[in-house]
């Protein structure tokens, strides 16, 4: 099955995934015939139902949140083709947003799985509106999908508080891209975001 | 203790070793001596003759009478030997930790085990040279059944489950193919080297299999011993720690492998033998984690239903878990395995279950416990090293170092790039070396040595001492490594996220990855096993609850340490009036707000905190918040009260305030001194010392207002002009009774109503009792914090309502005192009571004191209003802190009804007085009369007048004159007048207005 998935994928389109995302060939060639088994409409691209019909991912409280990401990676990178956009994702934008998850290798730099692309990419798990930062609202958002309904509402404010106290070091009542990292600091980021892709 | 510590700063190291050798053999004689008296009263009496033996055992037999008497003094040792000695060792042992950690030198080259291993050693040279006693009570087995099971039940509980479990493929890797590959090495190195004749004794290859087998066993006693102590890396711990938890199955399991082969003999094993062991180590691994993990399952079920009874909550999981080991010890199943495992299991759930007060006992009594075992069997291991039939043989001893050594880090190498194939966070050089080098074995090869059947194996001897010296080679060389990183909140929370985030993304590649299955058994257990097992299965996300619950205790803590210092997250009043201010006028003042445009009111006089009052309330909140209310009870005695109700006693809120305020009584006082004599000398101008003295206001606008003000300049120079119209003037405000809003009150965030819109954004803040209900504002931190900033739907017909008024503020204990807050309290809860300028007046000028009888059976008198019972009692209790403590104490004693009555009718009797006074000023001081004419001239019935004019008017009274003049009633008008802000001030105004 594989096999056949990967007859549609050029050459030369390969190469250039390669060359962008840092994944090998049979890696890319996995990563193909994963996609086109969640392109449940073979239409070459996913929609956000094509997502969330993995079961477990729509129970995730992140999902949305996740496959949103995609989305959105699609519309800061393809601001030149608004139409396509929106609503689908192509193979290459889907092999983009996992190359986050590549593990840091030291001898290959690959700007896409550094360091701060994956911060990036958990800083939009928070910022709900798109707008660059993080703000109480956003944090108690996210707190409430995570930690559904039987925790208080006082609770989880003070929670949302706290963190923007501990985060928010200008005090401008919101968490910028920078503090956010700053409190990340200490955390080993490259290894828990990583992912041991199959060769 | 003391003393001792400080001789050994002073002498230094070497008395101290002095103290510790002195302190031994003083413990050891008295061993000797109970030795010697085992020795002798066993060769002399049967044990059933008790009194018979305990009346004649002396140690001048021949000067006991033969006749039975009655004894005065009996001896009886025998009867409590092993407890005795066991106890004396771990006496001597804790002894030579406190002696040890005293030497910072020493406790810094070598780990604990090393001093317990050397104390042992010398205990057990002094045995034996005296041939005192028999070596000891502990033997293998009571290693495994009771030295043991603590140890490792202390490391299972406490085991760091996430970082386990996200390195459990690497560990079991180590565990199993490690702990396989060292044993058939050693074992197989070692015979081939005695087939070459280089060792005494012809061994058989199973029985070196069996020696190697159990010396290749990384122990968990003594890795937690010593990594723990020298502080390795998190992850270094956890594999190697890991490890030596996991690998003790399969040593237990190679090891009853081969001592069956070697029962049965090398030349009648079948291959029906080799099937049966592997599958014996399957089962032996496997099962011990079951049954641990069933036991932890049923310990976690039954803390659900301990509420009732929260002192036996340890027990349950003491001896559950020990049962758990038993019961795996009972099938010869890895009885480790299963009491690391009933650990793992119980621990998430019994923590939910059971009180706080039982987890730290179970903390403590574990760890204590633990300590106990560990220390105990390292010196065992020292004593026993000293006894008589050591076979020692060097070619032997060293080569099985050497292999130990050899082996480990080649295997650990091997293991290591295995493991780094599918590890993202790989193992690096470092790491590698540490890892070879934790394979410290320890007490458990030890004991296994000493069960090998002598008569079976005849080369036992010959592998205790190997197997002592490999303990001692591996124990004492040590490594040090950094420390391990905190978590904060933040990153915890982070974490949970990035959780998600990874599963999420596992989903997407349809990859059953480690986040997976962790996310997997997360929804398991919050579906099926959490409401099973939690008494009050809560919230999906307990760590979280538990992290914010410690940061508040911690906070509260800190606030305990730095008092009157507020870390500057606190939301200050005058910030909140900035946000307010802002809200309403649209751009920011610079400067904080008050500026000359602004005529200060009683509204806004009235709450002007210092910093140690706003930490104070803060306080307060955070512990009215995190602690039930204290209940009123009867002192009775409950012999099981464990539980912070039962104990709680009846006045222990009154402590936060007593270590608030003590530090800063002198500072106040001295404020205080300061204040009166700028307000009676030189006007105005030392008011504003104040900022920098003791008290340091949070914004003092008082001291700006002041300032500005001309009626505080020393000389009359003209006043700055107003431009006439308040900042305010665009808004409508109604006029109102007394009763209705005043300037502050629309103003101020804390003045208002809230009606409280969780839903989405927050809080939306409505004010309900000003005109303009379409003013919102953002909603500051602190309302948002603060739950007395928080929703009341009882407001009563638009009566302003000072919810956020603190409850603390009617404890009936914080009622008498003179700080400022108390003051500026009254005057939000009623404004009938008098605000801080009042007492200081009152303090000021003594001869016009009004003063208030003491005992409170006047009080009803006193709220009539214009009675002004004027130097009644001169002794006011505000004025005479010793006084005012014997009145607190009293009030205490009477109820706080009848308390709350006299205090309000004392204060509002203070409030008349001074209106009178004031009433005085007006008359005698031209100064005044200006002012009062100034009041006049404003539109009677407006927001009622400031105080500040009052203490203004007082200080001016003082000076003019000292003796009060009669009353004249109709002067009060003006304090209760109310100006129209809608309505530009008059020019002339200015001069006296500020």
């Amino acid at each position: 099955m594989g096999n056949k998935h990967s007859l549609m994928l050029q050459d030369s389109d390969i190469k250039s995934i390669q060359a962008d995302t840092g994944f090998s060939a049979s890696q890319i060639e996995r990563l193909y015939s994963r996609f086109t088994s969640l392109d449940k409409g073979n239409s070459g691209s996913l929609s956000r139902e094509d997502f969330l019909r993995i079961p477990e991912l729509a129970i995730n409280p992140l999902g949305d949140r996740i496959v949103h990401a995609f989305f959105q990676d699609n519309t800061t990178s393809a601001r030149r083709a608004p139409h396509t956009s929106d609503c689908w994702v192509n193979f290459k934008q889907f092999v983009r947003v996992l190359a986050h998850f590549r593990p840091i290798k030291r001898n290959q730099e690959n700007k896409l799985n550094s360091r701060e692309e994956k911060l990036r990419f958990a800083f939009k798990m928070y910022d709900l509106d798109d707008d660059g930062s993080i703000t109480r609202d956003e944090v108690l958002a996210v707190l409430h999908m995570m930690v559904g309904e039987n925790i208080s509402e006082d609770q989880l404010i003070s929670i949302a508080e706290r963190t923007m106290l501990e985060a928010d070091v200008d005090n401008n009542q919101m968490i910028t891209f920078q503090e956010f990292c700053t409190i990340l600091e200490r955390t080993d980021v490259e290894q828990k975001m990583s992912i041991k892709f199959l060769k | 203790m003391a003393a001792v510590s400080m001789i050994s700063k002073m002498t230094g190291q070497r008395f101290t070793l002095a103290c510790l050798l002195t302190l031994i053999l003083v413990g050891n004689s008295s061993v000797l001596v109970s030795g010697n008296t085992i020795a002798s009263s066993t060769n002399f009496f049967s044990p059933n003759e008790t009194h018979q033996t305990t009346s004649n055992f002396t140690f001048k037999p021949t000067t006991a009478p033969p006749a039975e008497r009655f004894p005065v003094i009996v001896e009886d040792f025998e009867r409590v030997e092993t407890p005795f000695i066991i106890s004396l060792w771990i006496f001597l042992a804790c002894l030579g930790k406190i002696g040890f950690h005293m030497t910072p030198k020493l406790s810094k080259v070598f780990p604990e085990s090393c001093m317990l291993i050397v104390l042992g050693v010398i205990i057990g040279l002094l045995l034996f040279y005296t041939h005192a006693a028999s070596v000891s009570p502990l033997t293998a087995d009571v290693f495994f059944i009771y030295m043991l099971p603590p140890i490792i039940l202390d490391a299972g509980y406490f085991m760091p489950n996430r970082l386990f479990f996200d390195h459990l493929g690497t560990i079991l890797v180590f565990a199993v193919i490690g702990t396989i590959w060292n044993a058939l090495t050693i074992g197989i190195s070692l015979y081939a080297l005695n087939l070459t004749g280089l060792f005494p004794m012809e061994i058989p290859l199973l029985h070196m299999l069996l020696f190697s087998s159990l010396i290749s066993a990384v122990d968990p006693v003594a890795v937690l011993a010593v990594f723990e102590e020298i502080h390795v890396e998190e992850l270094l711990f956890i594999l190697v720690f890991g490890e030596s938890l996991l690998n003790d199955g399969i040593t237990v399991v190679l090891y009853h492998m081969f001592e069956g082969f070697s029962h049965l003999g090398q030349e009648n094993l079948i291959l029906q033998d080799y099937f049966a062991a592997i599958a014996s180590f399957l089962l032996v691994a496997l099962g011990g984690t079951a049954v641990g993990i069933v036991w932890g399952f049923l310990t976690a079920f039954v803390t659900r239903f301990t509420k009732g009874v929260r002192v036996i909550e340890p027990v349950f999981i003491f001896v559950m878990s020990y049962l758990a080991y038993l019961n795996a010890e009972i099938f010869h199943l890895s009885g480790i395995l299963s009491i690391t495992f009933c650990g793992i299991a119980m621990k998430n759930y019994t923590t939910r279950n059971i009180s706080s007060k039982s987890q730290t006992t179970v903390k403590y009594a574990m760890k204590m416990m633990a300590q106990c075992s560990e220390t105990i069997i390292f010196m065992f291991l020292g004593v026993s090293t000293v006894h008589d039939d050591h076979a020692w043989d060097t070619a032997f001893v060293g080569l099985t170092i050497l292999f130990c050594s050899v082996y480990r880090v080649i295997g650990t190498l091997i293991l290591c790039e295995l493991c780094n194939i599918f590890r993202i966070q790989k193992i690096d050089f470092v790491q590698k070396f540490v890892i070879s080098y934790g394979g410290i074995r320890g007490a458990v090869a030890f004991a296994l040595v000493l069960t090998i059947d002598k008569e079976a194996i005849p080369a036992q001897p010959m592998f205790v001492t190997a197997t002592i010296a490999v303990v001692y080679f591996t124990v004492f060389v040590q490594v040090r490594v950094a420390t391990s990183p905190c978590l904060c909140r933040c990153v915890l929370l982070r974490h949970r996220t990035i959780d998600y985030l990874m599963a999420g993304i596992e989903d997407i590649m349809g990859m059953a990855g480690n986040y997976y299955v962790r996310d997997k058994f997360k929804r398991f257990n919050t579906k099926y096993l959490e409401p099973c097992l939690v008494r009050e299965a809560e919230s999906s996300e307990p760590k979280l609850l538990e992290t914010l619950k410690n940061i508040k205790m911690e906070e509260a803590m800190q606030y305990m340490k730095n008092q009157g210092h507020p870390p500057e997250q606190i939301e200050s009043f005058a910030a909140l009036y900035r946000t307010a201010q802002m809200a309403h006028v649209g751009q920011p003042k610079e400067g904080g707000g008050f500026e000359n445009s602004w005529n200060l009111d009683v509204g806004e006089l009235d709450y002007n905190p210092t910093d140690r009052d706003i930490s104070a309330a803060h306080f307060h909140h955070m512990l009215s918040d995190e602690y039930k209310p204290i209940k009123k009870r009867r002192g009775t005695y409950k012999r099981h009260a464990v539980t912070d109700e039962e104990l709680a006693q009846e006045v222990p809120h009154i402590a936060p305030r007593e270590m608030q305020r003590k530090p800063n009584l002198n500072h106040h006082r001295y404020h205080l001194r300061k204040f009166k004599e700028g307000l009676n000398g030189k006007a105005g101008v030392p008011v504003q010392k104040l900022n920098g003295t003791a008290i340091k206001l949070q914004h003092d606008y008082l001291a700006e207002g002041m300032r500005d003000n001309p009626a505080f300049q020393p000389d009359d120079t003209d006043p700055p002009s107003y431009n006439g119209v308040r900042p305010m003037a665009g808004k409508e405000y109604k006029r109102m009774s007394v009763k209705g809003p005043v300037l502050a009150e629309t103003t101020l965030p804390w003045k208002r109503d809230f009606i409280v819109d969780p839903p989405t954004r927050g809080l939306q803040v409505q004010r309900r009792t000003s005109i303009d209900n379409n003013n919102e504002h953002t909603p500051t931190m602190a309302e948002i914090l603060l739950p007395w900033k928080r929703a009341h739907d009882d407001a009563v017909d638009g009566e302003p309502r000072h919810a956020e008024h603190p409850l603390w503020a009617n404890n009936e204990h914080y009622v008498y005192t003179d700080s400022p807050t108390q003051t500026f309290l009254h005057m939000i809860g009623d404004p009938t009571k008098p605000s801080v300028h009042d007492v200081f007046h009152r303090r000021n000028s003594q001869s016009s004191l009004f003063s208030i009888d003491e005992t409170g059976d006047d009080g009803p008198d006193f709220a009539n209003p214009y009675v002004g019972r004027r130097n009644s009692v001169h002794n006011s209790p505000v004025r005479e802190p010793g006084r005012r403590r014997a009145s607190a104490s009293d009030s205490r004693r009477s109820s706080l009804k009848e308390d709350n009555f006299y205090r309000s009718a004392l204060t509002e009797a203070t409030r008349r007085n001074l209106l009178q006074k004031e009433g005085n000023a007006a008359a005698s001081d031209p100064a005044s009369r200006r002012s009062a004419s100034f009041d006049k001239s404003l539109e009677p019935g407006a927001s009622s007048g400031s105080l500040l004019n009052t203490a203004i008017k007082e200080e001016d009274l003082s000076r003019s004159s000292t003796t009060p003049t009669p009353s004249r009633p109709e002067e009060h008008v003006i304090n209760m007048e109310k100006y129209d802000r809608s309505k530009p001030k008059s020019p002339h105004g200015d001069e006296t207005q500020f």
